[in-house]
């Protein structure tokens, strides 16, 4: 049981960590929570007892741990809050900017590097006419 | 009460605050109020702390390993402390210039709450929710401006720190599979006895976790990207407050909860704090823009921090502290002097360029004072090395940004009105005296290093 749980994990981990180095903003959010996703799995698993639903008064014989599935649940909710998040940032990028890849973003930066560049230049010519007079 | 005022208050407040408008300076104002009490709050807990020991209390009366732990000690308060100035000097930056959404303020001040939680909390997966509760915040703090920098950075933080947040929730599962417990006091006491294929795995796990949100050399390459693209008092409260996580987190993981796999990482976070400070003082050299010099800075000052926790013992962790603290002051403050002019926030600039240099007047003098005593204690003259070497880049990175932003006689803009040059004047006086009277910064860094179980 325990490997059926590490290997969905780790299935679940890989197919996020593919998903993030895409160009695909949507795809990077994706792959985002099912990384998470595959963590709140890991904490599922790690439950020390197996048995019974834990239901007060506790039947005869083992109850299965119930703190794992409060934590599951909270990191859910938690991860229901961020996924949301992302989405709507994408949604405001796209919106705005009518792009969902990260080259675009990435275009952005190279575009401020250069104009700083140009600024940098253009001192550096202004220095030398001080010297010059 | 004590110990629940300093997370009801900003709790409460940023609640109340994110419903309101807060584009009218009223709205921003009360978040202003809000922290300062957080702040006073904290401070009133300082005070009420048993001089070696710490407050605990279980919240709403429950046995103690069902209910909500509160647990504060001195290494917590410390940080809680940080962490609380530095949000409070950037909410004030951010009111005077005036906040453009309605959501700020309330925001800041529910980031408030998250880090005084996790500062605060004696178990592991409350130390997780209230980290989450701080960096959501921090996730649509950086899309602050709304511009198509800002939206970028903050994807981009928000994808990373995920990333970091969910290697940590593997990590505690781990915790909780070996020892099954997740109360602090009681790893400690249990990780002793786990096999240490599995204790360095989740040793691991946290050192990435961390180190992602610190910025350290290998996890570093969101940082630039988010600190310069973000606004300046944003940048401020991710450098000065949310950083803290990353410096807290490390010292109470690995020093207080995994001190064997510290030991036996030793020579790998040396190296890899080493690695930090001359990879980020060499490419803050190389930027002529103020916020990415600074942020580059980021990720060499860290570093420090990381050497003293490799050195360790009492001289190296009580160093880790103290760099962290003086750390998160003068990045607070020289990215709240950021986009201002004017006479006060240029005296506040050099003074943060001599603490960052570590250079007598300023509080960063006696923070690279100890991790040199650290360095000289480890017996290791490469270390010194490193950190002078260090040292002599941050010199040259600071004063090339001051001759480039203050010296130029074309500075564009003329100065900014007073009020706006103050956030960063008073942090600067508070670095100054910090520098000149190193005493209490010194006791509180050894108070806080003694809590560690090292």
């Amino acid at each position: 049981m325990s490997l059926a749980f590490a290997l969905t994990a780790a299935t679940l981990f890989g197919a996020g960590a593919y998903l993030l180095l895409g160009r695909d903003l949507v795809r990077v959010v994706v792959g985002v929570t099912l990384i998470s996703q595959s963590a709140v799995l890991t904490v599922i698993a790690s439950a020390l007892t197996r048995g019974l639903a834990p239901i007060h008064p506790l039947p005869a014989g083992p109850v299965s741990d119930p703190l794992v599935q409060a934590l599951a649940l909270t990191a859910l909710v938690i991860g229901l809050a961020v996924t949301a998040l992302m989405l709507v940032v994408v949604d405001r990028v796209a919106h705005g900017y009518r792009s969902v890849t990260r080259d675009e973003l990435a275009a952005t930066e190279a575009a401020r590097d250069a104009e700083l560049a140009r600024r940098r230049h253009g001192e550096q010519d202004e220095a030398e006419v001080f010297t010059e007079s | 009460m004590t110990l629940t005022l300093p997370l009801l208050i900003p709790w409460v407040t940023g609640a109340l605050l994110v419903a309101l408008d807060g584009r009218r300076p009223r709205v921003g104002w009360l978040a202003v109020v809000a922290l300062a009490a957080h702040l006073a709050a904290l401070a009133a807990l300082a005070l009420e702390l048993p001089p070696a020991g710490a407050l605990g209390m279980v919240a709403g009366g429950w046995p103690a390993d069902v209910g909500i732990v509160l647990r504060a000690d001195r290494l917590g308060l410390v940080f809680a402390l940080a962490s609380a100035v530095a949000t409070l000097a950037a909410a004030v930056r951010a009111v005077l210039d005036g906040v453009e959404t309605r959501t700020f303020p309330g925001l800041v001040v529910l980031l408030a709450a998250g880090l005084t939680g996790l500062f605060l909390t004696g178990d592991i997966f409350n130390f997780y929710v209230f980290f989450e509760l701080a960096m959501t915040a921090a996730y649509v703090l950086t899309t602050y401006g709304g511009g198509r920098r800002e939206l970028g950075a903050a994807l981009v933080f928000a994808a990373v720190n995920l990333l970091g947040s969910s290697v940590f929730l593997l990590s505690i599962a781990g915790v909780y599979r070996v020892t099954g417990t997740l109360a602090m006091d009681a790893v400690a006491v249990r990780m002793a006895q786990v096999e240490p294929n599995a204790a360095i795995l989740i040793a691991a796990g946290f050192f990435v976790a961390f180190g992602v949100k610190l910025g350290l050399f290998p996890f570093h390459f969101w940082l630039p990207t988010v600190y310069a693209g973000a606004r300046p008092a944003v940048a401020a409260i991710l450098s000065g407050a949310l950083a803290n996580i990353g410096a807290y987190g490390l010292l109470r993981f690995g020093a207080d909860l995994l001190p064997q796999e510290l030991h036996l990482a030793a020579t790998v976070l040396v190296l890899v704090g080493c690695a930090s400070i001359v990879y980020g003082g060499l490419l803050a050299v190389s930027r002529r823009d103020a916020a990415e010099t600074l942020a580059y800075s980021s990720i060499g000052q860290v570093g420090y921090v990381l050497v003293a926790l490799g050195v360790g013992g009492p001289v190296g962790l009580a160093a880790a502290v103290l760099y962290a603290v003086v750390n998160s002051l003068n990045k607070t403050m020289l990215f709240l002097a950021v986009g201002v002019r004017g006479a006060l926030v240029s005296a506040a600039f050099v003074l943060g360029a001599f603490s960052v240099a570590g250079i007598p007047p300023a509080a960063g003098f006696v923070g690279k004072l100890a991790v040199l005593h650290a360095a000289v204690a480890a017996a290791s003259p490469a270390l010194v090395a490193v950190f002078v070497a260090g040292s002599a880049l941050s010199f040259v990175y600071m004063f090339q940004l001051y001759q480039h932003d203050f010296w130029r006689p074309a500075a564009p803009g003329a100065a900014s009105p007073w009020p706006r040059q103050l956030p960063a004047a008073v942090l600067a006086l508070l670095v100054l005296a910090a520098g000149l009277w190193p005493e209490a910064l010194l006791s509180l860094s050894r108070g806080a290093a003694a809590v560690l179980r090292e």
